[in-house]
């Protein structure tokens, strides 16, 4: 796969810092590389490392047949955004006062978005972060301003056609100005056979007493590998809420990094996956409480069938003097047959005394006594797997307040 | 003998079996290469064999890299700068305890382990003492060899019973396993043999008493345990050492081998000296031990009350390899000053019905840092496999790290697998509690942190724990305040 | 001629961290063999008193003096004051997971004794000690083996403040609304604990806004205490009246 970023005809070359920090970007994966099974944070989920050359970076005209321009129905009310084949397609118009939505080439170009981009973590740390630090040209930079509240989610639609096996290096930028109140929702998407790969990085500021309600449903095609990074970084009083996915692809990776920068900060991420045949989903997150008082809560949910494999890693890191702060952490798997594989890290790193943490993990197959009681009352013993499979992640649905958007997200199972 | 009680005093330390012990001894010069493994399978009168294997595994280690994958930050070892080989200089190897160096019986007296069958307390203990790099005295042999219970040094089972030891050294631990095992491998002296045959339950407790006493030297022992079908022992181990303001470096292998039906239950109580209030000094410990549960029913309990050393790399292991299988693992670990422990363990589940227990109980009290690091790994085939896992944090002041790192894997539909872990602090209330009870501070410390570690203290054998106890308190001492 | 026991003069204390002021010029004298109750409504900070009495860190004396015993309280640790014979008995009892009643209390005694210069107990002698007082107090030997406070209901651990006092025996015996949660059963086994405990050289301060234990225990002196300090004294007829009309009309006076 071509890297030259040096060349003038990729975008960016013209703008010296932009061409600075893609250059440092770029030199920085092709020194460390993918990572391999050695990488502790990737060892139950690194890629091939030939994975790269499979796929073309370059932009083809596609043939969309015009639905790209149509509005999905959706069971929210929304303001709507498409991406097709990685590529921006439509943007919301006619916003309210105090939000902004303009895509990522244009805020480079008038560098409003120097500030935050690829503040939120330093290069050489997420390695397929810095691929799409060199590469991105695509991606959108959305500010709700100081004490906007947005009513509306807005719905970010990636989808993929078939064409070309294609790399995507999507690169949003998300910033909630003190007091602003937001929620986004992303869709990933594609046509059954398209082959692709998907490399999403979001940076994400929530200001001082900000709140954000962070969606994804993650619902590649078979064939589609799809590797997220979300970057979070709160101030005092901020909230982030977060939710994802996925269902089953050949291969995701969700990664969030979440700092906890100034006192009351506090995070929620929650998660589901369900997996049936041989796919690999692997949702791993990384909370760093770095200021007294904060506050952080997970809870991710998997059913695991056929010969699937199943990935959480969590970390839950109090810096020192982070006193008074509290992180919760528990993960379940539903483990349905004996070809499924799930691996599990939660794992402590604490640096202050006065703290309440604990992470849970467990791991089994459905209730016996409960199947046969169901059965004994005349329900079919495949019926009575799917309603205790529902039960059991109800458990993590429950946590949306959206009961809306917790159905449509449910609904890909 | 003399004692250096001022060492004691300048430095203010509590470690009270920091003393040395000034017997002549016998030792290899400093540095690493196959003339010295020579010169150790010589001096130890090695069958061919095992020399061979020596090499084979020293040849092996030149191809290896110190593991850097843990939490600990330390000096890297020089390896050529140790000695690989100290012996104390005894006339001629003891026939009986009346012929073991009085200095020595002296030292082992002085820490509470009498060497002397008569004495009544160890009544119920039988004791192999290991000196540096050899076995020094194994007490109650032949009362064990009534039974049929072997109970010796290395160095004479590889002597006495080369088909046993031949059999099943390295079977657990192979010398290609990890860095400090390759190393040990290479260049172990000495440590305990015991082997109880079928049917045999060992009539008393048997126990390996470790101390390093030369300087710049390595201790390298190695113990192997094979427990035949039916058969069960109890096992326990201590060890010392003395204060001194460099770093020992201490990298043993421990192998169990486990049969049908029977247990084994291993406890140390390890008290290597930890290092000043500063960090200076104390002893690197870098230990595999591991366990194979090769038959049906078969069962081991690893119990750990983990106090001293400067650096602990530790990880008891169980393979459970027979269906119904039972692997346990209770541990204590206290770190103080700028002690860093990084330890935990690893239940392999391959047989079906195998069930797993981790009981962690880590207090991490002055700047230390403490890592619970653990593996639950369940196989396809291990149908209906259990694991149980609990790991407990306390933490004592807000200068000290805790940490928790377990993997958990699992391949097997029917497997159940429960990890629970918390992270909390003494609180201010049950200080106060205690303290309006007449209870002093530092006393209620202990107290509180005697509960937290209750559930594992009371898989120690009586005496043990009771010693463990007050260990425990002692480790603690200047925490608060 | 009657023994000081207590005395405290004029004294201010509060909340260490936050600097608030809560006991603001409190006046108290407890004499040997008295008992004295302070009513007050509730968040007047009658806890406060007992903590600072009993030298909880989370509270710091900004004025006046405390004296026990000829000793100065103010400059004593927790535990000291516990050993001179100060037992304070809370509203809410700690519980230590993993330490054992039993084993909890042998370390109070042994400690306190060998504070007092008296040789500590062994083991038959602490037990033979425990068992007969917990058969006083209805607290089975299961009871002791259980951790302490953990679990308890609300009446099993106030039965095992009043064991605790009983085997203790201290000078002077602080019950901080020792009363509440307690059926009517268990609050007869309270006090007659306290009853036989308390002898002319004991003397019981008890901190309260009900009537019931007041009425078992009968208070020689009865103290409304409001602000910060006592703006009443008077013997059992105040508590009475105070039953029927409430504090009203006394901290209106105050004012």
């Amino acid at each position: 796969m071509n890297l030259n970023v040096d060349g003038e005809n990729i975008y960016g070359a013209d703008i010296p810092w932009l061409y600075a920090l893609r250059k440092k970007a770029r030199d920085a994966f092709v020194k460390n590389g993918l990572p391999t099974a050695k990488t502790e944070a990737w060892k139950y989920s690194y890629l091939p490392s030939g994975i790269l050359d499979e796929f073309t970076i370059a932009a083809e005209p596609h043939h969309c047949d015009g639905h790209c321009h149509e509005k999905e129905s959706l069971p929210f009310d929304c303001r709507q955004i498409k991406f097709c084949n990685g590529s921006l397609e439509h943007i919301a118009h006619d916003l309210p006062r105090g939000v902004m939505i303009m895509p990522l080439i244009e805020a480079v170009e008038n560098a409003e978005i120097k500030p935050y981009l690829n503040k939120s973590f330093a290069v050489g740390e997420f390695p397929f972060a810095d691929l799409n630090t060199a590469l991105a040209e695509q991606g959108l930079f959305i500010v709700i301003g100081k004490e906007t509240e947005l009513q509306e989610p807005i719905y970010i639609h990636y989808h993929q056609h078939e064409g070309a096996p294609k790399l995507n290096n999507i690169r949003n930028v998300i910033v909630l100005e003190k007091g602003a109140k937001a929620t986004i929702i992303e869709d990933f998407d594609a046509k059954e056979d398209a082959h692709y790969f998907n490399n999403i990085v979001n940076e994400i500021y929530v200001g001082t007493d900000a709140f954000l309600q962070h969606y994804t449903r993650q619902n590649e095609a078979a064939e589609a590998r799809h590797v997220a990074l979300n970057s979070v970084a709160v101030k005092a009083g901020g909230q982030y809420r977060d939710f994802v996915v996925h269902n089953e692809c050949l291969y995701a990776r969700s990664e969030s990094y979440v700092c906890l920068k100034q006192e009351n900060a506090s995070a929620e991420i929650n998660g589901a996956y369900r997996l049936q045949n041989s796919g690999h989903s692997d949702i791993t997150s990384n909370i760093r409480h770095l200021a007294p008082h904060t506050f952080s809560d997970q809870l991710v949910k998997g059913v695991l069938d056929g010969k699937a494999h199943g990935v959480f890693q969590g970390q839950i890191h109090i810096a020192p003097n982070a006193q008074q702060t509290e992180g919760r952490q528990l993960h379940r798997a539903l483990v349905l047959s004996d070809g499924a594989e799930v691996d599990c890290k939660p794992e402590l790193e604490i640096f202050a005394d006065d703290v309440k943490c604990s992470h849970g993990s467990t791991c089994g197959d459905l209730d016996a006594e409960q199947l046969f009681y169901m059965q004994s009352r005349g329900i079919a013993l495949d019926d009575a797997r799917q309603i205790l499979i529902a039960a059991y992640l109800n458990e993590v649905f429950g946590k949306i307040e959206d009961v809306a958007v917790a159905e449509w997200l449910k609904s890909i199972f | 003998m003399t004692d250096k009680p001022q060492i004691e005093d300048l430095s203010g330390d509590k470690y009270k079996y920091g003393f040395t012990t000034e017997i002549e001894a016998d030792t290899a010069p400093c540095g690493l290469n196959e003339d010295i493994i020579r010169l150790i399978s010589a001096k130890k009168n090695e069958p061919e064999w095992l020399l061979e294997r020596r090499l084979k595994a020293y040849r092996h280690w030149l191809t290896m890299s110190e593991p850097h994958w843990a939490k600990l930050k330390y000096d890297a070892v020089d390896f050529q700068a140790l000695s690989y080989y100290a012996a104390p200089k005894q006339k001629a190897k003891p026939k009986s305890l009346e012929d073991v160096d009085k200095t020595l019986l002296d030292t082992y007296n002085k820490l509470g382990i009498p060497l002397k069958e008569q004495e009544a307390l160890s009544g119920v203990v039988a004791v192999d003492a290991v000196f540096d790099s050899v076995s020094v005295a194994t007490t109650y042999r032949a009362k064990l060899a009534q039974s049929g219970i072997i109970f010796c040094s290395i160095s004479e089972a590889v002597k006495e019973h080369p088909e046993l030891v031949q059999k099943y050294l390295g079977s657990v631990v192979p010398y290609t396993d990890n860095f400090y095992a390759c190393l040990n491998s290479a260049v172990f002296t000495d440590g305990s043999f015991v082997y109880i045959p079928k049917g045999v339950k060992a009539p008393m407790e048997l126990s390996t008493y470790f101390r390093i006493n030369a300087q710049n030297t390595g201790q390298f022992e190695r113990t192997l345990i094979v427990a035949e079908d039916d058969s069960y022992v109890s096992y326990l181990e201590g060890c010392t050492a003395p204060q001194r303001d460099e770093n020992q470096l201490h990298a043993a292998i421990v192998e169990i081998v486990v049969m049908n039906n029977a247990e084994v239950k291993y406890s140390t109580v390890q008290n290597w000296y930890p290092g000043d209030k500063d960090g200076k000094g104390g002893v690197y410990n870098f230990v595999t031990k591991r366990a194979a549960c090769r038959g049906i029913n078969s069962k081991v309990s690893w119990t750990q009350v983990e106090t001293g050393s400067a650096v602990t790399w530790k990880y008891p292991s169980c393979i459970l390899q027979g269906d119904n299988s039972v692997g346990e693992f209770y541990s204590v670990a206290i770190t103080n000053n700028r002690q860093q422990a990084d330890t935990g363990t690893k239940m392999i589940h391959l047989g079906k019905n195998t069930r797993s227990k981790i009981i962690s109980k880590g207090i991490s009290a002055g700047f230390s840092n403490q890592t619970y690091r653990g593996l639950v790994d369940i196989a396809a085939n291990a149908k209906n496999a259990r694991n149980y896992s609990q790991c407990d944090s306390l933490l004592i002041g807000s200068t000290c790290g805790s940490h928790t790192v377990p993997y958990i894997r699992n391949r097997s539909k029917s497997a159940v697998l429960e990890h629970e872990a918390t992270t909390s602090k003494i609180s201010a209330e049950q200080l106060f509690y205690c303290q309006q009870r007449g209870i002093k501070e530092e006393e209620a410390v202990g107290l509180i942190v005697n509960g937290f570690c209750k559930e594992v203290m009371q898989k120690l054998p009586m005496e043990f724990a009771i010693e463990a106890g007050k260990l425990i308190n002692i480790s603690l001492e200047g925490s608060v305040g | 001629m009657t023994q000081k026991l207590l005395e405290i003069k004029d004294l201010y204390a509060g909340v260490a961290e936050s600097g608030k002021e809560i006991i603001k010029g409190l006046n108290l004298t407890i004499n040997a063999g008295e008992t004295h109750a302070v009513m007050g409504p509730n968040g007047a900070g009658k806890s406060t008193l007992s903590y600072v009495l009993t030298g909880k860190p989370d509270y710091v004396v900004t004025g006046g003096s405390m004296r026990f015993a000829e000793h100065d309280l103010t400059a004593l640790k927790p535990e000291e004051r516990a050993a001179l014979g100060i037992f304070l008995s809370m509203q809410a009892p700690v519980e230590i997971p993993g330490v054992t009643t039993q084993n909890f209390l042998k370390h109070a005694i042994n400690a306190q004794r060998k504070y007092n210069n008296l040789p500590e107990l062994d083991a038959a002698e602490f037990l033979k000690l425990l068992r007969s007082a917990a058969k006083n107090f209805d607290i089975s030997s299961e009871m002791l083996k259980r951790e302490i406070n953990v679990g308890f209901s609300g009446g099993e651990k106030k039965r095992l403040e009043i064991l605790q006092l009983s085997l203790l025996q201290p000078k002077l015996a602080i019950l901080d609304e020792a009363d509440s949660g307690l059926d009517i059963d268990a609050l007869k086994i309270v006090s007659q604990g306290v009853n036989q405990w308390h002898t002319k050289e004991n003397s019981l301060l008890i901190i309260t806004h009900h009537l019931d234990l007041l009425r078992q225990i009968k208070p020689d002196f009865v103290h409304i205490y409001a602000d910060g300090k006592i703006i009443k004294t008077g013997d059992m007829a105040l508590a009475e009246e105070l039953e029927t009309s409430g504090y009203k009309n006394y901290l209106d006076a105050a004012k």
